[in-house]
Protein backbone atom coordinates (compact mmCIF):
# COMPACT_ATOMS: atom_id res chain seq x y z
CA UNK A 1 0.00 0.00 0.00
CA UNK A 2 2.06 3.12 -0.74
CA UNK A 3 2.67 5.79 2.19
CA UNK A 4 -0.05 8.37 1.35
CA UNK A 5 -2.62 5.75 1.09
CA UNK A 6 -5.79 6.60 3.77
CA UNK A 7 -7.55 3.47 4.48
CA UNK A 8 -11.26 3.71 2.51
CA UNK A 9 -14.27 2.30 4.20
CA UNK A 10 -17.28 1.94 1.55
CA UNK A 11 -20.65 2.26 2.53
CA UNK A 12 -23.77 1.18 0.77
CA UNK A 13 -27.16 -0.08 1.09
CA UNK A 14 -31.13 0.51 0.08
CA UNK A 15 -32.30 4.12 0.23
CA UNK A 16 -33.51 5.44 3.47
CA UNK A 17 -31.59 2.32 5.29
CA UNK A 18 -29.79 4.88 7.37
CA UNK A 19 -26.22 5.37 5.42
CA UNK A 20 -26.26 8.94 6.53
CA UNK A 21 -27.53 8.69 9.92
CA UNK A 22 -25.06 5.57 10.38
CA UNK A 23 -22.10 8.10 9.05
CA UNK A 24 -23.10 10.65 11.18
CA UNK A 25 -23.32 8.44 14.19
CA UNK A 26 -19.62 6.45 13.67
CA UNK A 27 -17.89 10.20 12.72
CA UNK A 28 -18.46 11.96 16.39
CA UNK A 29 -17.11 8.88 18.05
CA UNK A 30 -14.35 8.24 15.95
CA UNK A 31 -13.50 11.79 16.45
CA UNK A 32 -13.40 11.62 20.15
CA UNK A 33 -10.94 8.83 19.65
CA UNK A 34 -8.87 11.12 17.61
CA UNK A 35 -9.09 10.12 14.47
CA UNK A 36 -9.85 12.28 11.71
CA UNK A 37 -12.20 11.20 8.82
CA UNK A 38 -13.02 12.46 5.43
CA UNK A 39 -16.43 11.47 3.75
CA UNK A 40 -17.51 11.24 0.10
CA UNK A 41 -21.31 11.37 0.15
CA UNK A 42 -22.47 9.68 -3.81
CA UNK A 43 -25.89 11.01 -4.36
CA UNK A 44 -28.58 9.97 -6.81
CA UNK A 45 -30.24 12.57 -7.18
CA UNK A 46 -29.53 15.84 -4.90
CA UNK A 47 -26.54 17.11 -2.44
CA UNK A 48 -29.63 16.64 0.41
CA UNK A 49 -27.15 13.90 2.30
CA UNK A 50 -23.65 15.57 1.47
CA UNK A 51 -25.14 18.92 3.04
CA UNK A 52 -26.91 17.76 5.91
CA UNK A 53 -23.46 15.69 6.79
CA UNK A 54 -21.44 18.85 6.12
CA UNK A 55 -23.94 20.95 8.34
CA UNK A 56 -24.50 18.37 11.21
CA UNK A 57 -20.61 17.26 11.80
CA UNK A 58 -18.75 20.02 10.08
CA UNK A 59 -20.62 23.41 10.42
CA UNK A 60 -22.55 22.64 13.79
CA UNK A 61 -20.54 20.31 15.77
CA UNK A 62 -16.90 21.32 14.43
CA UNK A 63 -15.95 17.57 13.89
CA UNK A 64 -13.92 18.32 10.60
CA UNK A 65 -13.59 20.86 8.06
CA UNK A 66 -16.55 21.66 5.93
CA UNK A 67 -14.25 20.82 2.72
CA UNK A 68 -14.15 17.15 4.14
CA UNK A 69 -17.77 16.43 3.23
CA UNK A 70 -17.86 15.56 -0.32
CA UNK A 71 -20.84 15.38 -2.67
CA UNK A 72 -20.17 13.08 -5.97
CA UNK A 73 -23.44 13.07 -8.69
CA UNK A 74 -23.89 9.64 -10.27
CA UNK A 75 -25.45 10.68 -13.00
CA UNK A 76 -28.06 7.97 -12.03
CA UNK A 77 -25.89 5.14 -11.88
CA UNK A 78 -25.17 4.36 -7.74
CA UNK A 79 -23.95 1.50 -8.95
CA UNK A 80 -21.49 2.29 -11.49
CA UNK A 81 -19.93 5.06 -9.78
CA UNK A 82 -18.57 2.57 -6.93
CA UNK A 83 -18.08 -0.53 -8.94
CA UNK A 84 -18.15 -0.41 -12.73
CA UNK A 85 -16.30 2.47 -13.04
CA UNK A 86 -15.73 3.97 -9.95
CA UNK A 87 -13.07 6.57 -11.84
CA UNK A 88 -14.66 9.96 -10.41
CA UNK A 89 -14.84 8.67 -7.26
CA UNK A 90 -11.33 7.52 -6.92
CA UNK A 91 -10.70 10.90 -8.28
CA UNK A 92 -11.77 12.69 -5.64
CA UNK A 93 -10.01 10.08 -2.60
CA UNK A 94 -6.66 10.70 -4.42
CA UNK A 95 -7.44 14.55 -3.97
CA UNK A 96 -8.30 13.85 -0.45
CA UNK A 97 -4.78 12.15 0.42
CA UNK A 98 -2.92 14.68 -1.62
CA UNK A 99 -4.19 17.41 0.07
CA UNK A 100 -5.04 15.94 3.53
CA UNK A 101 -2.89 13.14 4.07
CA UNK A 102 -3.20 13.52 7.80
CA UNK A 103 -6.90 11.97 7.48
CA UNK A 104 -6.68 8.39 8.72
CA UNK A 105 -9.89 7.37 7.18
CA UNK A 106 -12.05 7.93 4.43
CA UNK A 107 -15.84 6.89 4.63
CA UNK A 108 -17.61 6.65 1.19
CA UNK A 109 -21.19 6.56 1.12
CA UNK A 110 -23.10 4.87 -2.30
CA UNK A 111 -26.29 6.27 -3.88
CA UNK A 112 -29.04 4.57 -2.44
CA UNK A 113 -29.55 1.30 -4.69
CA UNK A 114 -30.99 -2.09 -4.18
CA UNK A 115 -29.39 -5.20 -2.79
CA UNK A 116 -26.61 -5.80 -5.36
CA UNK A 117 -24.37 -3.01 -4.44
CA UNK A 118 -20.99 -4.10 -3.92
CA UNK A 119 -17.47 -1.61 -3.92
CA UNK A 120 -14.90 -2.22 -6.02
CA UNK A 121 -12.09 -3.11 -3.86
CA UNK A 122 -9.86 -0.45 -5.77
CA UNK A 123 -12.31 2.11 -4.16
CA UNK A 124 -13.00 0.61 -0.94
CA UNK A 125 -10.80 -1.02 1.11
CA UNK A 126 -13.90 -2.54 3.54
CA UNK A 127 -17.33 -2.72 2.76
CA UNK A 128 -20.46 -1.67 5.14
CA UNK A 129 -23.77 -2.84 3.74
CA UNK A 130 -26.42 -1.34 5.94
CA UNK A 131 -30.49 -2.91 5.50
CA UNK A 132 -32.93 -2.05 8.07
CA UNK A 133 -36.29 -3.97 9.54
CA UNK A 134 -39.00 -2.58 7.54
CA UNK A 135 -38.30 -5.08 4.67
CA UNK A 136 -39.18 -7.98 6.79
CA UNK A 137 -36.62 -10.28 8.43
CA UNK A 138 -36.63 -12.20 4.95
CA UNK A 139 -34.29 -9.73 3.75
CA UNK A 140 -31.51 -11.50 4.60
CA UNK A 141 -32.28 -14.78 3.57
CA UNK A 142 -32.99 -12.87 0.18
CA UNK A 143 -28.85 -12.85 -0.11
CA UNK A 144 -28.36 -10.42 -2.68
CA UNK A 145 -24.20 -9.60 -3.47
CA UNK A 146 -24.68 -6.61 -0.79
CA UNK A 147 -26.07 -8.46 2.01
CA UNK A 148 -23.45 -11.94 0.67
CA UNK A 149 -20.17 -10.43 0.37
CA UNK A 150 -19.73 -7.11 3.23
CA UNK A 151 -17.09 -7.56 5.11
CA UNK A 152 -19.70 -6.25 7.63
CA UNK A 153 -23.44 -6.66 7.73
CA UNK A 154 -25.52 -3.68 9.67
CA UNK A 155 -29.30 -4.62 9.93
CA UNK A 156 -30.34 -1.10 11.55
CA UNK A 157 -33.93 0.17 13.27
CA UNK A 158 -34.06 -2.18 14.97
CA UNK A 159 -36.08 -0.64 17.39
CA UNK A 160 -39.31 -1.13 15.24
CA UNK A 161 -38.77 -4.52 13.87
CA UNK A 162 -41.93 -5.74 16.29
CA UNK A 163 -44.25 -3.08 14.59
CA UNK A 164 -43.21 -4.44 11.51
CA UNK A 165 -43.20 -7.81 12.11
CA UNK A 166 -39.51 -8.84 11.60
CA UNK A 167 -38.14 -11.43 14.17
CA UNK A 168 -34.31 -10.44 14.53
CA UNK A 169 -33.31 -13.64 15.60
CA UNK A 170 -34.82 -14.92 12.29
CA UNK A 171 -32.65 -12.06 10.67
CA UNK A 172 -29.50 -12.97 13.00
CA UNK A 173 -29.30 -17.04 12.12
CA UNK A 174 -29.93 -15.74 8.22
CA UNK A 175 -27.85 -13.83 8.29
CA UNK A 176 -25.13 -16.29 9.90
CA UNK A 177 -26.34 -19.18 7.33
CA UNK A 178 -25.85 -16.41 4.03
CA UNK A 179 -23.05 -15.09 5.53
CA UNK A 180 -21.00 -17.44 7.04
CA UNK A 181 -18.14 -16.58 9.08
CA UNK A 182 -18.66 -12.88 8.43
CA UNK A 183 -19.91 -10.43 11.48
CA UNK A 184 -23.39 -8.93 11.29
CA UNK A 185 -24.40 -6.07 13.78
CA UNK A 186 -27.68 -5.08 14.91
CA UNK A 187 -28.24 -0.91 15.41
CA UNK A 188 -30.45 1.18 16.03
CA UNK A 189 -28.68 4.59 14.90
CA UNK A 190 -31.21 7.11 15.86
CA UNK A 191 -30.22 6.19 19.73
CA UNK A 192 -26.27 4.63 18.93
CA UNK A 193 -27.37 1.43 19.86
CA UNK A 194 -24.95 -1.35 18.66
CA UNK A 195 -22.72 1.81 17.13
CA UNK A 196 -19.32 0.83 19.10
CA UNK A 197 -19.85 -2.72 17.61
CA UNK A 198 -19.49 -0.72 14.05
CA UNK A 199 -16.61 1.52 15.33
CA UNK A 200 -14.54 -1.60 16.38
CA UNK A 201 -14.77 -3.07 13.68
CA UNK A 202 -13.37 -0.25 11.91
CA UNK A 203 -10.90 0.05 14.36
CA UNK A 204 -9.73 -3.47 14.02
CA UNK A 205 -10.41 -4.58 10.66
CA UNK A 206 -9.77 -1.18 8.86
CA UNK A 207 -7.31 0.43 10.64
CA UNK A 208 -5.47 -2.42 12.58
CA UNK A 209 -6.06 -0.64 15.68
CA UNK A 210 -3.64 2.01 14.97
CA UNK A 211 -3.49 5.12 17.26
CA UNK A 212 -4.67 8.62 15.25
CA UNK A 213 -2.01 10.01 13.26
CA UNK A 214 -2.02 12.87 14.74
CA UNK A 215 -1.21 11.68 18.26
CA UNK A 216 1.73 8.94 17.05
CA UNK A 217 4.98 10.73 17.84
CA UNK A 218 7.40 11.22 15.07
CA UNK B 1 0.42 -8.66 -35.64
CA UNK B 2 -1.51 -9.00 -38.58
CA UNK B 3 -4.36 -11.41 -39.11
CA UNK B 4 -4.60 -13.32 -42.60
CA UNK B 5 -5.32 -11.16 -45.43
CA UNK B 6 -7.00 -8.62 -43.51
CA UNK B 7 -6.00 -4.86 -42.37
CA UNK B 8 -6.98 -5.53 -38.46
CA UNK B 9 -4.21 -4.17 -36.24
CA UNK B 10 -3.81 -4.28 -32.25
CA UNK B 11 -4.83 -0.42 -32.82
CA UNK B 12 -8.49 -1.33 -33.72
CA UNK B 13 -9.19 -4.10 -30.89
CA UNK B 14 -7.50 -0.30 -28.67
CA UNK B 15 -9.87 1.73 -30.80
CA UNK B 16 -12.76 -0.14 -29.98
CA UNK B 17 -11.58 -0.38 -26.34
CA UNK B 18 -11.57 3.36 -25.91
CA UNK B 19 -14.83 3.93 -27.61
CA UNK B 20 -16.48 1.54 -25.37
CA UNK B 21 -18.75 3.22 -23.06
CA UNK B 22 -17.65 0.70 -20.06
CA UNK B 23 -14.14 2.16 -20.44
CA UNK B 24 -13.98 3.89 -17.15
CA UNK B 25 -13.72 7.25 -17.48
CA UNK B 26 -16.67 8.84 -15.56
CA UNK B 27 -18.15 10.12 -18.75
CA UNK B 28 -21.48 8.36 -17.76
CA UNK B 29 -21.30 10.69 -14.63
CA UNK B 30 -21.94 14.18 -17.12
CA UNK B 31 -24.95 15.51 -18.89
CA UNK B 32 -23.11 18.69 -20.40
CA UNK B 33 -26.01 21.10 -19.31
CA UNK B 34 -28.48 18.74 -20.66
CA UNK B 35 -29.76 18.18 -17.04
CA UNK B 36 -29.95 21.95 -16.93
CA UNK B 37 -32.38 22.45 -20.06
CA UNK B 38 -33.99 19.38 -19.44
CA UNK B 39 -35.15 21.75 -16.07
CA UNK B 40 -36.44 24.75 -17.87
CA UNK B 41 -37.85 23.17 -21.30
CA UNK B 42 -39.68 19.81 -22.28
CA UNK B 43 -37.21 18.16 -24.48
CA UNK B 44 -38.14 16.01 -27.17
CA UNK B 45 -35.84 13.88 -29.94
CA UNK B 46 -35.21 16.49 -32.14
CA UNK B 47 -33.89 19.15 -29.29
CA UNK B 48 -31.09 16.40 -28.09
CA UNK B 49 -29.89 15.73 -32.02
CA UNK B 50 -29.43 19.87 -32.27
CA UNK B 51 -27.93 20.02 -28.52
CA UNK B 52 -25.17 18.29 -29.64
CA UNK B 53 -24.78 19.59 -32.99
CA UNK B 54 -23.82 22.48 -31.48
CA UNK B 55 -21.27 21.22 -29.19
CA UNK B 56 -19.85 19.40 -31.99
CA UNK B 57 -19.56 22.96 -33.92
CA UNK B 58 -19.08 25.09 -31.07
CA UNK B 59 -17.50 23.37 -28.44
CA UNK B 60 -16.45 19.72 -28.89
CA UNK B 61 -14.87 20.00 -32.03
CA UNK B 62 -12.99 23.32 -32.15
CA UNK B 63 -11.82 22.69 -28.59
CA UNK B 64 -11.89 19.53 -27.37
CA UNK B 65 -10.68 17.98 -30.94
CA UNK B 66 -8.33 20.22 -31.38
CA UNK B 67 -6.88 19.75 -28.18
CA UNK B 68 -6.82 15.86 -28.91
CA UNK B 69 -5.28 16.70 -32.34
CA UNK B 70 -2.23 18.78 -30.59
CA UNK B 71 -1.71 16.30 -27.87
CA UNK B 72 -1.76 13.58 -29.90
CA UNK B 73 1.55 15.36 -32.37
CA UNK B 74 2.92 16.04 -29.05
CA UNK B 75 3.17 12.92 -27.50
CA UNK B 76 4.51 11.44 -30.95
CA UNK B 77 7.41 13.88 -31.33
CA UNK B 78 7.89 13.23 -27.45
CA UNK B 79 7.96 17.01 -27.30
CA UNK B 80 6.79 17.24 -23.08
CA UNK B 81 6.88 21.35 -23.43
CA UNK B 82 4.62 21.61 -26.13
CA UNK B 83 2.08 18.63 -24.56
CA UNK B 84 1.95 20.86 -21.44
CA UNK B 85 1.30 24.30 -23.95
CA UNK B 86 -2.09 22.36 -25.17
CA UNK B 87 -3.27 21.33 -21.58
CA UNK B 88 -2.75 24.93 -20.90
CA UNK B 89 -4.96 26.14 -23.58
CA UNK B 90 -7.41 23.33 -23.34
CA UNK B 91 -7.56 23.78 -19.65
CA UNK B 92 -7.96 27.88 -19.34
CA UNK B 93 -10.55 27.18 -22.28
CA UNK B 94 -13.28 25.93 -20.02
CA UNK B 95 -15.03 29.05 -18.32
CA UNK B 96 -17.03 27.22 -15.84
CA UNK B 97 -15.91 24.86 -12.92
CA UNK B 98 -17.77 22.02 -12.94
CA UNK B 99 -16.96 20.82 -16.22
CA UNK B 100 -13.63 22.14 -15.79
CA UNK B 101 -13.00 19.58 -12.90
CA UNK B 102 -15.06 17.05 -14.25
CA UNK B 103 -12.33 17.34 -17.08
CA UNK B 104 -9.47 16.96 -15.09
CA UNK B 105 -10.69 14.03 -12.96
CA UNK B 106 -11.30 12.10 -15.55
CA UNK B 107 -8.30 12.80 -17.83
CA UNK B 108 -6.35 11.87 -15.00
CA UNK B 109 -8.17 8.73 -14.43
CA UNK B 110 -8.17 7.92 -17.67
CA UNK B 111 -3.82 7.80 -17.47
CA UNK B 112 -4.17 6.47 -15.10
CA UNK B 113 -6.11 3.40 -16.54
CA UNK B 114 -3.89 3.00 -19.82
CA UNK B 115 -0.38 3.34 -17.90
CA UNK B 116 -1.50 -0.14 -16.94
CA UNK B 117 -1.40 -1.90 -19.85
CA UNK B 118 -0.16 0.26 -22.81
CA UNK B 119 2.92 -0.91 -24.49
CA UNK B 120 4.48 2.85 -25.33
CA UNK B 121 3.84 4.20 -21.83
CA UNK B 122 7.00 6.75 -21.38
CA UNK B 123 5.19 10.05 -22.61
CA UNK B 124 2.12 8.97 -20.42
CA UNK B 125 4.62 8.41 -17.31
CA UNK B 126 6.11 12.40 -18.23
CA UNK B 127 2.88 13.86 -18.56
CA UNK B 128 1.64 12.33 -15.25
CA UNK B 129 5.05 13.65 -13.53
CA UNK B 130 3.88 17.24 -14.98
CA UNK B 131 0.44 16.93 -13.63
CA UNK B 132 2.38 15.65 -10.14
CA UNK B 133 4.40 18.76 -9.51
CA UNK B 134 1.55 20.84 -11.05
CA UNK B 135 2.82 22.02 -14.34
CA UNK B 136 -0.08 20.17 -16.41
CA UNK B 137 -4.09 19.13 -15.18
CA UNK B 138 -4.17 16.14 -17.28
CA UNK B 139 -7.54 17.64 -19.04
CA UNK B 140 -9.43 14.92 -20.57
CA UNK B 141 -8.81 15.44 -24.21
CA UNK B 142 -5.02 16.35 -23.83
CA UNK B 143 -4.84 12.96 -21.82
CA UNK B 144 -7.36 10.78 -24.13
CA UNK B 145 -4.34 12.32 -27.16
CA UNK B 146 -1.83 11.21 -24.61
CA UNK B 147 -3.90 7.25 -24.46
CA UNK B 148 -4.67 7.27 -28.04
CA UNK B 149 -1.06 7.88 -29.28
CA UNK B 150 -0.11 5.44 -27.03
CA UNK B 151 -2.14 2.79 -28.08
CA UNK B 152 -1.27 3.23 -31.49
CA UNK B 153 -4.81 4.53 -32.41
CA UNK B 154 -4.08 6.95 -35.62
CA UNK B 155 -4.88 10.31 -34.68
CA UNK B 156 -8.21 10.93 -37.04
CA UNK B 157 -9.67 7.67 -35.48
CA UNK B 158 -8.50 9.03 -32.13
CA UNK B 159 -10.51 11.86 -32.89
CA UNK B 160 -13.70 10.27 -33.93
CA UNK B 161 -13.78 7.77 -30.45
CA UNK B 162 -13.60 11.54 -28.88
CA UNK B 163 -16.76 12.63 -30.35
CA UNK B 164 -18.22 9.50 -30.49
CA UNK B 165 -17.96 8.82 -27.07
CA UNK B 166 -19.20 12.67 -26.31
CA UNK B 167 -22.12 11.73 -28.44
CA UNK B 168 -23.15 8.45 -26.66
CA UNK B 169 -23.08 10.06 -23.04
CA UNK B 170 -24.89 13.13 -24.11
CA UNK B 171 -27.34 10.36 -25.46
CA UNK B 172 -27.07 8.39 -22.22
CA UNK B 173 -27.41 11.08 -20.04
CA UNK B 174 -31.40 11.61 -22.61
CA UNK B 175 -32.05 8.17 -21.69
CA UNK B 176 -32.06 8.33 -17.85
CA UNK B 177 -33.48 11.93 -17.52
CA UNK B 178 -36.20 10.17 -19.52
CA UNK B 179 -36.04 12.48 -22.45
CA UNK B 180 -35.43 9.85 -24.89
CA UNK B 181 -36.21 5.69 -25.77
CA UNK B 182 -33.55 3.57 -26.36
CA UNK B 183 -34.08 3.11 -30.15
CA UNK B 184 -34.92 6.97 -30.51
CA UNK B 185 -31.36 7.07 -28.50
CA UNK B 186 -29.68 4.96 -31.28
CA UNK B 187 -31.19 7.23 -34.10
CA UNK B 188 -29.74 10.40 -32.82
CA UNK B 189 -26.13 8.39 -32.91
CA UNK B 190 -26.65 7.04 -36.37
CA UNK B 191 -27.95 10.75 -37.77
CA UNK B 192 -25.06 12.67 -36.53
CA UNK B 193 -22.06 10.18 -38.17
CA UNK B 194 -21.48 13.01 -40.83
CA UNK B 195 -21.52 16.02 -37.99
CA UNK B 196 -18.75 13.74 -36.26
CA UNK B 197 -17.04 13.04 -39.04
CA UNK B 198 -16.53 16.34 -40.52
CA UNK B 199 -16.34 18.09 -36.73
CA UNK B 200 -13.01 15.48 -37.01
CA UNK B 201 -11.54 16.65 -40.08
CA UNK B 202 -12.30 20.51 -39.55
CA UNK B 203 -10.29 20.50 -36.13
CA UNK B 204 -7.96 18.12 -35.43
CA UNK B 205 -5.23 19.62 -37.58
CA UNK B 206 -5.56 22.86 -36.65
CA UNK B 207 -2.56 24.64 -34.40
CA UNK B 208 -3.13 24.93 -30.72
CA UNK B 209 -3.01 28.37 -31.05
CA UNK B 210 -6.27 27.96 -33.13
CA UNK B 211 -8.11 26.58 -29.94
CA UNK B 212 -11.39 28.23 -29.64
CA UNK B 213 -15.23 27.52 -28.02
CA UNK B 214 -17.77 29.25 -28.46
CA UNK B 215 -21.59 28.59 -26.70
CA UNK B 216 -22.62 31.08 -24.82
CA UNK B 217 -25.86 29.69 -24.15
CA UNK B 218 -24.31 26.10 -23.41
CA UNK B 219 -22.18 28.08 -20.72
CA UNK B 220 -25.08 29.53 -19.04
CA UNK B 221 -26.78 26.22 -18.96
CA UNK B 222 -23.88 24.25 -17.13
CA UNK B 223 -23.75 27.99 -14.62
CA UNK B 224 -27.20 26.55 -13.98
CA UNK B 225 -26.35 23.51 -13.25
CA UNK B 226 -23.79 24.12 -11.11
CA UNK B 227 -25.99 26.22 -8.67
CA UNK B 228 -28.72 23.32 -9.10
CA UNK B 229 -29.79 21.57 -5.30
CA UNK B 230 -30.93 18.59 -7.17
CA UNK B 231 -29.53 16.68 -9.62
CA UNK B 232 -28.64 13.39 -10.49
CA UNK B 233 -25.31 14.25 -13.13
CA UNK B 234 -21.92 15.99 -12.29
CA UNK B 235 -22.34 18.70 -14.73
Amino acid sequence: MPSNRIPRVGIGGPVGSGKTMLIEQIVPILSTKGYKVGIISNDVVSKEDAERMRRNLATERGLMPEDLVIGVATGGCPHTAVREDPSINLSVVEELESKHNYLDLILIESGGDNITTTFSPALADYFIYIIDVTGGDKYPRKRGLGIESCDLLVINKIDIAPYVGADLKIMERDAKIVRKSKPTVFVNSKTSQGIDSVISYIINDVLFAAAPKNLVKR
Amino acid sequence: MIFMDTEIIDGDISLLQMSDSFFPTGLYATSNGLEALSQVKKLKSNDISQFITIYLQQVVGPCDCTALGNAYESCKKRDLASLIKTDESAYYIRLIEEPRSASVRSGNQLLKCVSTFSKHKKMIKYYQNAIGIGKATGVYPVSFGVATCSLDIPKNKAGLILLYGFTVSVIGAALRLGILQHIDGQKIIHELRPAILKSVLRNIDRPISSIWQFAPGLDILQMKHEAMSSKMFIT
